[in-house]
């Protein structure tokens, strides 16, 4: 029951992080990063209470404060420091429909990578798994065909993310310091990049990459 | 003081310092900062030689705090290249800085921002060499990069702006690949061992590695190598490289391309070690010598369309790091001790090598190769010093590079693929004439009508002297201390014993330094 219930998550998760990815405005994505966060603080919240791990509850706690508030918080203050910049222009290089199309790919490979594991995890929950391991590629995909940087950004919280539930399924007795070491490692990218897009802008009043190609071969 | 004590002190001192600098108002001289941060790298130098020294001397591993930092003879290596290559850069930082300041191409105010971030990428590169923690070794290289991103674009201009987004994003989307493969490395480790609060220190780890599934492992060290490799510079991810390396202040980018570098391929390098064991060693073997070749040819054909002095340095730097991922490809003693040596080498050369670049360009103020003539006549000392750095990074004997290159060659041909090895000589030979062609065209050649003879610092001067030095030496009588070291290195990275490893064909030949010495006791 309890592994149905993650799976089922797993789902969501697959969804919202598409719908990051699909976002037209930068406060949308933000919407959805935090609504993903929110499904994958219960994606940990229910392995904890069906593995009996207290150090899940824990994570899932941290990750409340750090995926549901922090990354949201710092991504929302550069985008008011840049003045919110208007952002329609910057379309992504490709279309909504493909980049569904390309995550369901996505899933499929790598559920078929997941099905040839021997770990204990991979027997209970192959579809958690399967779609832990697809968000490093859905994040991916949303750096190379994000035009906004601001946008590129998302894709390494979405990468982040999968690494999180992966952790949680793999190894969710794993001990609360190493669950906070990448945690804290992520919110220091995050504030990082976010303070040079908003560089960026000062100098160029840009947030397009294909203004960033001056440095080439 | 205990050494395990003085391995917890050398990481925490370049830290510190780096605190220090980063609690003083903007406004502190430049001096103090200057001072604060050579006295943070000559700390750091002493304790990297006390403790490293006195590891690869006794031979006797050393653990601190617990199981969280662990120093053996591989880690002692890359721990002295930060710690020597940091210091020297640190000096040369001193002068180079402050021309950069007085000609305003970079704001007065950043000079603390630059010191406490140099001293801070100290103790990340530190902490990657020395963590024990899978987890925390991310951690640290992660680290690198997030230290390292204000450093690369420090000067106030659109392209040192540019050169670190992509090297922020490119970096740090790459190694979130590696988190994934260290997790599922770690995850693997809870599972079989009985107690699973060891399963993310690697020392731990390492007994257990033939219980490891095989499937998992070779996902995990393929994620691996595309994490980690992306922060190496290794084709196809190695684009951030010479963006990151062309626009950061000179001796940042001999950091980056000298040590750093290497950083990220001593992660690779341990999991390789540990991927031997589960899965055999055909498989990583196989795949680094596929991402070494094509970051040796890629390499090669895109040296020659550089116009940038430290562009062409940069992917100089991608070639290399190609070969060190080569010799891990050839395998067996003699390719991994090739392996080792080349990292020592090229992290000499190219700290060299980038540090002339910043001579260059504080004399010409620009880095097109086209608008560089005639250094010979305008300064010839940094003529000289260019001449044996471009030499030297050319892998010419009597230097350095060359012995390395000659032990690639050697294990290449011995183990073959002989292909490889032809692929490979086109390849470095390439580099090889684009490398010597900035010897010809830009150190020679008429200097520009009414230039005057300009030459940098004495304090510019002296550690290249001194990097220049060494490439020779090493180049000519390499010392036995290096030999052994790596030696004993080459056995922690085989797991097998430094008698094992002479029984393979012509490693004895030439490292025999040890069997000598047990020989005459």
């Amino acid at each position: 029951m309890g592994y149905s219930l993650v799976n089922i998550l797993g789902g969501l998760l697959i969804v919202t992080s598409t719908m990051v990815v699909v976002s037209k405005t930068i406060p949308s994505a933000i919407k959805w990063y935090a609504i993903q966060s929110v499904v994958l603080v219960g994606v940990l919240l229910t392995l904890g209470l069906t593995t009996g791990a207290t150090e899940l509850l824990m994570w899932a706690a941290s990750a409340f404060v750090t995926k549901v508030i922090l990354v949201p918080f710092i991504l929302n203050r550069a985008y008011k420091k840049m003045g919110s910049p208007a952002d329609s222009t910057l379309t992504s290089s490709i279309k909504p429909a493909w980049t569904i199309i390309l995550t369901g790919l996505e899933v499929a490979i790598c559920f078929a990578v997941v099905t040839r594991l021997s770990l204990p995890t991979a027997e209970v929950a192959t579809p958690a798994l399967a779609i832990s391991f697809a968000h490093f590629f859905v994040g991916l995909t949303c750096i190379i065909s994000q035009r906004n940087i601001l946008k590129q950004i998302f894709g390494y919280c979405l990468m982040e993310n999968g690494s999180h539930v992966t952790l949680a399924l793999l190894a969710p007795t794993a001990p609360e310091i190493i669950e906070i070491g990448i945690a804290t490692d992520a919110i220091f990218a995050v504030i990082i990049m976010s303070a040079v897009v908003v560089r960026i802008w000062n100098d160029t009043k840009s947030l397009d990459s294909h203004d960033l190609t001056e440095l080439k071969g | 003081m205990d050494v395990s004590m003085l391995t917890v002190a050398l990481l925490a001192c370049p830290l510190v310092f780096s605190l220090i600098m980063a609690a003083l108002p903007k406004t502190t001289s430049y001096s103090v900062f200057a001072g604060l941060n050579t006295i943070s790298v000559a700390a750091t130098l002493v304790l990297s030689v006390v403790t490293a020294g006195t590891m690869l001397s006794s031979g006797q591993n050393i653990d601190a705090l617990g199981l969280w930092l662990h120093l053996d003879s591989l880690s002692s290596i890359f721990v002295l290249l930060v710690g020597i290559i940091g210091f020297i850069t640190g000096v040369y930082s001193i002068s180079y800085i402050k021309i950069d300041i007085e000609e305003k191409t970079m704001p007065a105010e950043r000079t603390k921002q630059y010191y406490a971030l140099f001293s801070l990428f100290v103790f990340t590169m530190l902490l990657a060499c020395l963590s024990n923690n899978i987890i925390l070794t991310w951690a640290a290289v992660e680290a690198t990069t997030l230290s390292t991103v204000f450093l690369v674009g420090i000067y106030k201009n659109k392209q040192a702006l540019e050169a670190s987004w992509k090297y922020a994003m490119v970096c740090t989307a790459g190694v979130a690949f590696g988190l994934f493969g260290t997790l599922l490395i770690y995850a693997n480790a809870a599972d079989i061992m009985p107690n699973a609060h060891e399963a993310a220190f690697l020392t731990s780890i390492m007994p257990y590695a033939d219980q490891f599934d095989p499937m998992l492992v070779r996902l995990a060290f393929a994620f691996i190598v595309i994490g980690f490799g992306t922060k190496a510079g290794l084709f196809p991810m190695h684009t951030w490289l010479p963006d990151a390396h062309s626009q950061a202040p000179s001796p940042v980018s001999a950091l980056l391309s000298g040590v750093l570098l290497k950083c990220a391929m001593l992660v690779i390098i341990r999991f390789y070690s540990l991927s031997i064991i589960t899965v055999g060693d055909t498989y990583p073997r196989t795949l680094l010598l596929i991402l070494g070749t094509l970051s040796i040819l890629v390499a090669a054909l895109c040296i020659f369309k550089q116009d940038d002095i430290k562009r062409r340095f940069a992917y100089s730097s991608v070639d290399n790091v190609g070969v060190v991922a080569l010799c891990l490809g050839i395998g067996g003693p003699l390719g991994i001790a090739a392996c080792l040596l080349h990292c020592i080498f090229h992290g000499f050369t190219k700290a060299l090598a980038f540090c002339m670049a910043g001579n260059i360009q504080h004399i010409y103020h620009t880095r097109d190769l086209n608008k560089i003539k005639g250094v010979v006549e305008i300064a010839p000392v940094t003529a000289a010093l260019t001449i044996i750095a471009l030499l030297a990074l050319a892998a010419f004997p009597p230097f350095a590079l060359f012995i390395s290159e000659f032990l690639t060659f050697v294990a290449g041909v011995q183990s073959g693929p002989i292909w490889v090895v032809v692929l490979v000589a086109i390849g470095l030979t390439g580099v090889y004439f684009a490398l010597t062609g900035i010897a010809l065209k830009s150190i020679f050649g008429k200097a520009p009508e009414g230039m005057k003879r300009h030459e940098v610092p004495a304090l510019m001067i002296i550690p290249e002297i001194a990097l220049a030095i060494v490439v020779m030496w090493f180049g000519i009588a390499t010392p036995v201390a290096i030999t052994s070291g790596v030696e004993d290195a080459t056995s922690v990275v085989l797991n097998q014993s430094v008698e094992e490893l002479h029984e393979a064909p012509l490693y004895r030949m030439v490292f025999s330094s040890q069997t000598k010495t047990s020989e005459v006791n």
